[in-house]
């Protein structure tokens, strides 16, 4: 089966949406510096102020432009999402292959240690994890990853068990073909539209587990994050602040939205049977 | 009895025969069989002292040596001891002598008879060919091509010789009469020491107890008629055994590949022989027996391949194979038969080493297979079942076909494209770039298994196996590829394990047979035989349901 990625997603309504948002929160993220003319670390006495010309969204208790928080934050957000994707679906790639390649005790070993993962309550472990070791960006990053690799991996071992049966892979193997040829000319390229919804699923997950640790003040509180922005927000609640509350949140929702657009549309593209109106293989 | 011993004959510089050591014992018939150009002709008549050539070595009749005697003592000898029916029917007469004449004259010139004795011998010859007596008062022109030959072998026996040479004596003749002939020939061969001459191996067949393949003045093989037009063991026999049409043969003509170079060092077939190896091309082969008969080849004729014994491969409880024993020669072509379900992909996979038996050893050029490495995937090569499968949907028809030199590491980028063009060419696909960066999903099924084979191929392996390769396509495009697949068996060399459910096909390409039923072959043997006379009944079952037209 050949996929058109591109067309896929040009014909799908969501899909444009999702593309059409991400785009627009990442050039914000991609342009902050330009679209402020404040930092937003610059604590000023102009304190809890309400929006006004200077300050479009108004400044926090510190007297921090709070639009410029907002649009760094969405940097944050986006290498966090960026970061825990790459890192989730690597480790992933390298367990889940490496399980189904090379069978026998260690394959074992694997899967049992997935289903631990899987059986323990992935937030409170989280939670627990994250509130011992106080995490900066890189730890959260590598904390985040290790908590999701074990769904992604049992996939791709399922799906690499699969492919190791299809006949152009025997094929390879009738060439004279190594595990690590196969592997990375054959097995990690079939895995493409696998590799590319769990990275969607994981980027998704990422952003909004990242603004819920920071919410929660677990993370780094130096760290701009929507999740700071909004738990300071909702402490000067009664000033009824909401240009402070909502854009934060409004950020957050567009971004979560974005990734789940473009996961269901990949999700479309590569099940036919899902098109709505349309007979599988249209 | 008739002895040659290191005859050599030259015209100029061509030497057409070379080093040539044969005897003949009394009552025995030989036939020197070979294409035209071996030098057949000229043996025969360098036995008869008639070569205009440059002669050396010895011809030795009854202990005399032929060739040391002066001219008027070879006279003596000829159509006394040794006679010949010339090959050219029409310029062996005199035109202007009635037939009778000519039988006589040889009689007469030696003074044996008196002209009315002479007379009476000749129609009592006439009589025993099988010619009326009113045929003897008649010219050549007057007779019949069966009539002339028939006159021709009268003149052959008048001084009763003890050799006889006969030179193509049945080349122009119809079926029929060549039959007659045939009949004819095999009395007067009685008690006689007999060379014939022929490149028509069902004449040799017939009348020969002894065959010699001539092939540029040297003997390839020599032994037994039956067992080397039946079970031809020197390649180059094996290409005139397959160019050969008979009724028994099921599989398609094939023919020997190219022609061979006149002056070359080593073995005479060693250019276009499939199976040379370096030192082919330098050391002359010498004629050693091998068994009953005796083979002039370094590697003791047609080597064997690929030798499977006592394989077992069992499925979680499910036994897919019970015991196969298989082996393939080097350029032939061995069809696995069965139903589905009796373990034939089964065996493929266990031949690439795709599935590992649980039992049983495999042997390739004589090695036992332990472990499946780069250099056994060389030469081995398999053509999967479903080409719409084992062809990566991510890769172009390029990258398809340069797979296999790029995993081997053979030759650089430019080397890799000139060798997958030529194999695309070889399988009558397209080497233009436009097709070359299509897309497995744009080609059609019969383009597909064609790239499928072009991929196989490109590593150029000594063994194909084909597992069903054409089961996915109509007529007309299987009988386009498996041409192709014999075409390049016959200039290549391939060995092909064909496995098929269709025995219709399989009677069509291939030279042995393997029916396999439930993970066991039932009945092996010669395709001539398993479809003209299946002995297991289930063989008879299979080739009853196979497609035919017939309304029995």
């Amino acid at each position: 089966m050949h996929i058109n990625y591109v067309r896929g997603f040009k014909e799908n309504r969501l899909g444009r949406l999702g593309i059409i948002f991400l785009a627009l929160i990442l050039s914000i993220a991609f342009l902050a510096p330009v679209l402020t003319a404040y930092s937003p670390r610059q604590v000023s006495e102009n304190i809890l102020q309400p929006p006004s010309q200077k300050h479009w969204l108004g400044t926090n208790d510190l007297g921090q432009d709070i639009w410029s928080r907002v649009i760094f934050g969405a940097r944050t957000s986006f290498i966090t999402a960026l970061s825990v994707g790459i890192l989730t679906v690597t480790l992933a790639v390298f367990i889940g292959c490496s399980a189904a390649l090379l069978r026998g005790i260690y394959e074992r070993f694997v899967l049992r240690l997935i289903d631990i993962f899987l059986i323990i309550p992935n937030i409170l472990l989280l939670l627990l994890t994250a509130a011992y070791l106080r995490p900066g960006p890189v730890t959260m990053v590598i904390v985040l990853s290790i908590f999701n690799w074990p769904g992604c991996a049992r996939i791709i071992r399922a799906q690499t068990l699969t492919l190791q049966e299809k006949s152009h892979i025997k094929a390879a193997k009738t060439f004279g073909a190594g595990t690590f040829y196969i592997l990375v000319k054959h097995i990690i390229p079939d895995l493409g539209p696998i590799l590319a919804s769990s990275f969607i699923a994981h980027a998704r997950r990422a952003v909004f587990m990242e603004a819920g640790l920071a919410f929660l003040g677990i993370s780094d509180p130096l760290l701009i994050s929507w999740g700071t922005i909004i738990n300071r927000a909702l402490q000067y609640s009664y000033l009824n602040n909401w240009y402070w509350l909502l854009p934060p949140a409004l950020g957050l929702s567009l971004t979560v939205m974005a990734f789940s657009f473009l996961g269901y549309t990949l999700e479309e593209i590569l099940n036919p049977r899902l098109k709505v109106g349309k007979n599988a293989g249209d | 009895m008739l002895e040659i011993k290191d005859l050599t004959i030259t015209y100029g510089r061509n030497t057409v025969i070379k080093e040539l050591n044969l005897t003949v014992p009394k009552g025995d018939v030989l036939a020197v069989i070979g294409e035209s150009g071996a030098g057949k002709t000229t043996l025969a008549l360098s036995l008869m002292g008639l070569c205009p050539g440059n002669v050396e070595g010895q011809i030795i009749y009854q202990g005399v040596d032929f060739l040391s005697l002066p001219e008027p003592q070879r006279r003596l000898l000829r159509w006394n001891k040794v006679s010949m029916v010339f090959q050219d029917l029409n310029r062996s007469f005199n035109p202007v002598m009635t037939v009778l004449e000519q039988i006589m004259e040889p009689m007469l010139e030696h003074e044996l008879l008196s002209r009315k004795e002479a007379q009476k011998k000749a129609y009592y010859l006439l009589n025993k060919v099988g010619l009326a007596p009113v045929k003897g008062q008649m010219y050549p022109h007057q007779l019949s091509g069966g009539e002339k030959q028939r006159a021709l072998i009268a003149m052959a026996l008048t001084n009763d010789p003890e050799v006889l040479i006969l030179d193509e004596p049945t080349a122009a003749l119809d079926g029929l009469t060549k039959a007659k002939i045939c009949e004819l020939l095999k009395e007067v061969f009685s008690e006689k020491t007999v060379v014939l001459v022929t490149h028509d191996l069902s004449t040799a067949y017939q009348l020969a107890n002894r065959v010699a393949v001539l092939y540029q003045g040297r003997i390839m093989e020599l032994g037994l008629t039956k067992d080397i037009l039946k079970n031809p063991r020197h390649p180059y026999t094996r290409g005139l055994v397959r160019s050969f049409p008979t009724l028994d043969a099921t599989k398609d003509l094939q023919g020997i590949p190219g022609f061979g170079i006149e002056k070359q060092e080593g073995c005479v077939f060693a250019n276009i022989c499939t199976q040379r190896i370096a030192d082919c091309t330098k050391i002359i082969p010498k004629l050693e027996k091998r068994g009953e008969r005796e083979i002039a080849c370094l590697r003791g004729g047609v080597v064997n391949l690929l030798k499977v014994e006592d394989l077992t491969k069992v499925y979680s409880g499910v036994t897919a194979l019970k015991g196969v024993s298989l082996d393939i020669e080097e350029g032939e072509t061995v069809a696995v038969v069965g139903e589905s379900g009796s373990g034939k992909t089964t065996l493929a996979l266990c031949l690439m080493g795709l599935e590992k038996a649980n039992q049983g050893s495999i042997y390739f050029q004589g090695e036992k297979i332990v472990k499946w490495n780069k250099e056994f995937y060389q030469k081995v090569q398999m053509i999967f079942q479903n080409p719409q499968d084992c062809i990566s949907h991510r890769l172009n028809v390029l990258e398809t076909v340069c797979e296999p030199l790029v995993i081997q590491k053979l030759g650089t980028p430019e080397e890799r494209i000139h060798k997958a063009k030529k194999a695309l060419r070889d399988v009558e696909l397209p080497d233009e770039d436009e097709f070359l960066n299509r897309y497995a999903h744009h080609l059609s099924g019969g383009e597909l298994q064609r790239l499928a084979i072009a991929r196989a191929l490109v590593l150029e392996p000594k063994l194909l196996i084909a597992d069903e390769p054409t089961s996915a396509l109509d007529a007309s495009i299987q009988a386009k590829i498996m041409r192709l697949i014999m075409d390049l068996q016959e200039k290549r060399g391939l060995s092909i394990l064909f496995i098929t459910h269709d025995l219709a096909l399989a009677r069509k390409v291939s030279d042995r047979v393997f029916v396999l039923k439930d993970g066991q072959v039932v009945e092996r043997g010669l395709s001539t035989q398993i479809f003209s006379l299946p002995q297991h009944p289930y063989t008879r079952k299979l080739l009853q349901a196979t497609a035919n037209f017939s309304d029995f």
